[in-house]
């Protein structure tokens, strides 16, 4: 067993309830061990707390102000577009299925497979329009999963719980990130746009001190332009011309 | 079914809306419904869309109904809904307003993008905040910069700044370096943008102690075996307690212990010691039990 073990031991710190009953009964049975723990005991009793001073006030100001800083800073990165996404957290409340289906699309669309499905079929007045010329058929339907998961994650939202609200909204932030640099990168620039809109409700959902009433008026818009967008979306995906 | 169907139903329902069921059922209701009609209006072709969008907007619907309506204009591909969005931000009001600006950033049509400038100019804090936003979601740093360059007060400018900052953008936070000179909501920009190399010239000048202390914390947080190595560079080789000290907070803001370790353990310093160590038990580090146990020891 090792020192540290027993460190946290006598300091009742950071040990399971098991892992505290094993090392009692290894010291029980284990008469060099107990010995050890002994040594040790008395070496850290020894170790008298006012042999590490406090910090002066002024320093623990600074600390302080560091920390608020920090804490600024993050909050500020979280609305930035480009942060490194967690790829743990994008199977974070997704259904297994949709995310696979999501992963697939995403991985085929990311691989720089430059296949480019032909342009869609434009309507008379579409011609004049300045909308993407092509945007391929396998991020249209990964962006159909992500706005339909953050659609009934949204709605299943948590009001009772700030943190688990915040931490739902955070994963959701993280996800519409990843299809933001997606879609930036896959020639979509008005999805990406969306998307990128969509990031400073997200991050207002994400507050702890928002009131009840504001997290219903932001749920509310957010499930209408998901809506638009998934409309917009099988609109553009039936407008495609169809090959064999 | 067929576009014209749906088109049909979707006037039908707006039309509905606003006429018979408003006599029969509730408010509430005819909102919904109102609502529906804007989402199915999104499978109609544009040029039949934009009407009806239109007179929802200039009709007697609610707010709430408007907005969602100026998200269903600006994703109707046609010129003509740009500049209606324009035109909204230009002569609306209230919330209205800032969505119509909010819109106008989404749609990312340059024309309708410029126009926000001259309404950035003659708006109060929240129109220039929403136009802010907008360029942010259109990834328009290049108007940023412009409002930030030509800030008329420190607010303005760091409020130009940190939308910067959000959006990575690092030539035109460097451009504004020498064109705005050197602050500390810059020093901010740069560690959210994580401009590492910026920082780091920073931290070597020395013009401006406040400034330098504040660039070697800021190392800290953009974080990184670079930063890490920076960080203890920057303790060893300066003479100055303010510097070393700033150096300390950004080694604890970067989480590097295994650097502050390394300093406990090279410095014969008894002072030093103790002061590392109290960064050390700060930053409840694993290495503290080892430095605890060599103490204990009397090893120094």
């Amino acid at each position: 067993m090792h020192d540290e073990q027993l460190i946290l031991y006598y300091y009742d710190d950071g040990l399971s309830d098991r892992e505290k009953q094993q090392i009692e009964a290894a010291l029980k049975d284990d008469v060099d061990l107990a010995a050890r723990y002994e040594r040790l005991r008395r070496r850290l009793a020894e170790f008298n707390e006012s042999e590490v001073p406090p910090a002066p006030a002024h320093v623990v100001q600074r600390w302080h102000d560091s920390i608020d800083r920090v804490a600024r800073m993050e909050s500020n990165r979280l609305s930035k577009p480009g942060n490194p996404f967690s790829f743990m957290s994008f199977f974070w409340g997704a259904a297994i299925t949709a995310a696979l289906a999501i992963g697939i699309g995403i991985g085929v669309y990311l691989s720089g497979d430059s296949t480019v499905i032909p342009v869609l079929n434009e309507t008379v007045a579409d011609t004049e329009s300045y909308r993407e010329a092509s945007i391929p058929a396998a991020f249209t339907r990964s962006l159909q999963v992500h706005l339909r998961d953050s659609q009934s994650e949204i709605a299943r939202l948590p009001l009772d719980s700030d943190a688990d609200r915040a931490h739902l909204m955070m994963e959701i932030i993280e996800q519409n990130r990843l299809f933001e640099r997606a879609a930036e990168r896959k020639n979509s620039p008005n999805f990406a746009r969306v998307l990128r809109a969509f990031e400073p409700i997200l991050v207002r959902l994400a507050a702890e001190d928002i009131a009840p009433e504001d997290v219903e008026a932001l749920r509310a818009q957010l499930a209408f332009e998901l809506n638009v967008m998934l409309t917009k979306l099988a609109r553009e995906a039936s407008e495609e011309p169809h090959t064999i | 079914m067929h576009t014209f169907n749906k088109l049909v139903f979707t006037a039908l329902l707006l039309f509905v809306a606003g006429t018979s069921i408003a006599q029969t059922d509730t408010n509430e209701d005819v909102e919904e419904l109102k609502l529906t009609a804007l989402e199915a209006l999104m499978s109609a072709p544009a040029e039949r869309a934009l009407p009806l969008v239109m007179k929802v907007l200039t009709g007697n619907s609610s707010d709430e109904v408007k907005e969602r309506a100026l998200f269903v204009l600006s994703q109707i591909d046609q010129p003509e809904a740009q500049t209606q969005l324009l035109e909204i931000a230009r002569q609306g009001s209230g919330e209205l307003r800032l969505e119509a600006i909010r819109m106008i950033g989404i749609g990312g049509e340059p024309a309708a993008l410029s126009g926000l400038a001259e309404l950035y100019k003659a708006g109060d804090g929240d129109v220039r905040e929403a136009v802010l936003e907008a360029y942010l979601i259109a990834d328009d740093s290049n108007a940023i910069f412009e409002i930030a360059a030509n800030a008329a007060s420190e607010e303005e400018f760091e409020g130009a700044v940190d939308m910067l900052a959000a959006m990575d953008a690092r030539d035109e936070l460097r451009k504004l370096r020498d064109q705005a000179g050197m602050s500390g909501s810059l020093i901010d920009a740069y560690a959210i943008s994580g401009d590492f190399e910026t920082l780091r010239e920073l931290s070597m000048d020395s013009s401006n102690p406040e400034l330098q202390e504040q660039a070697i914390e800021a190392l800290g947080i953009v974080g990184g075996a670079e930063v890490n190595t920076a960080l203890v560079e920057i303790y060893r080789s300066s003479d100055s307690p303010h510097v070393r000290e700033a150096a300390l907070d950004g080694l604890l803001i970067a989480d590097h212990d295994d650097g502050l370790l390394e300093l406990y353990q090279s410095s014969q310093d008894a002072a030093e010691k103790r002061e590392l160590l109290e960064y050390l038990v700060m930053m409840d580090s694993d290495a503290i039990w080892e430095v605890i146990d060599s103490a204990l020891d009397g090893e120094r």
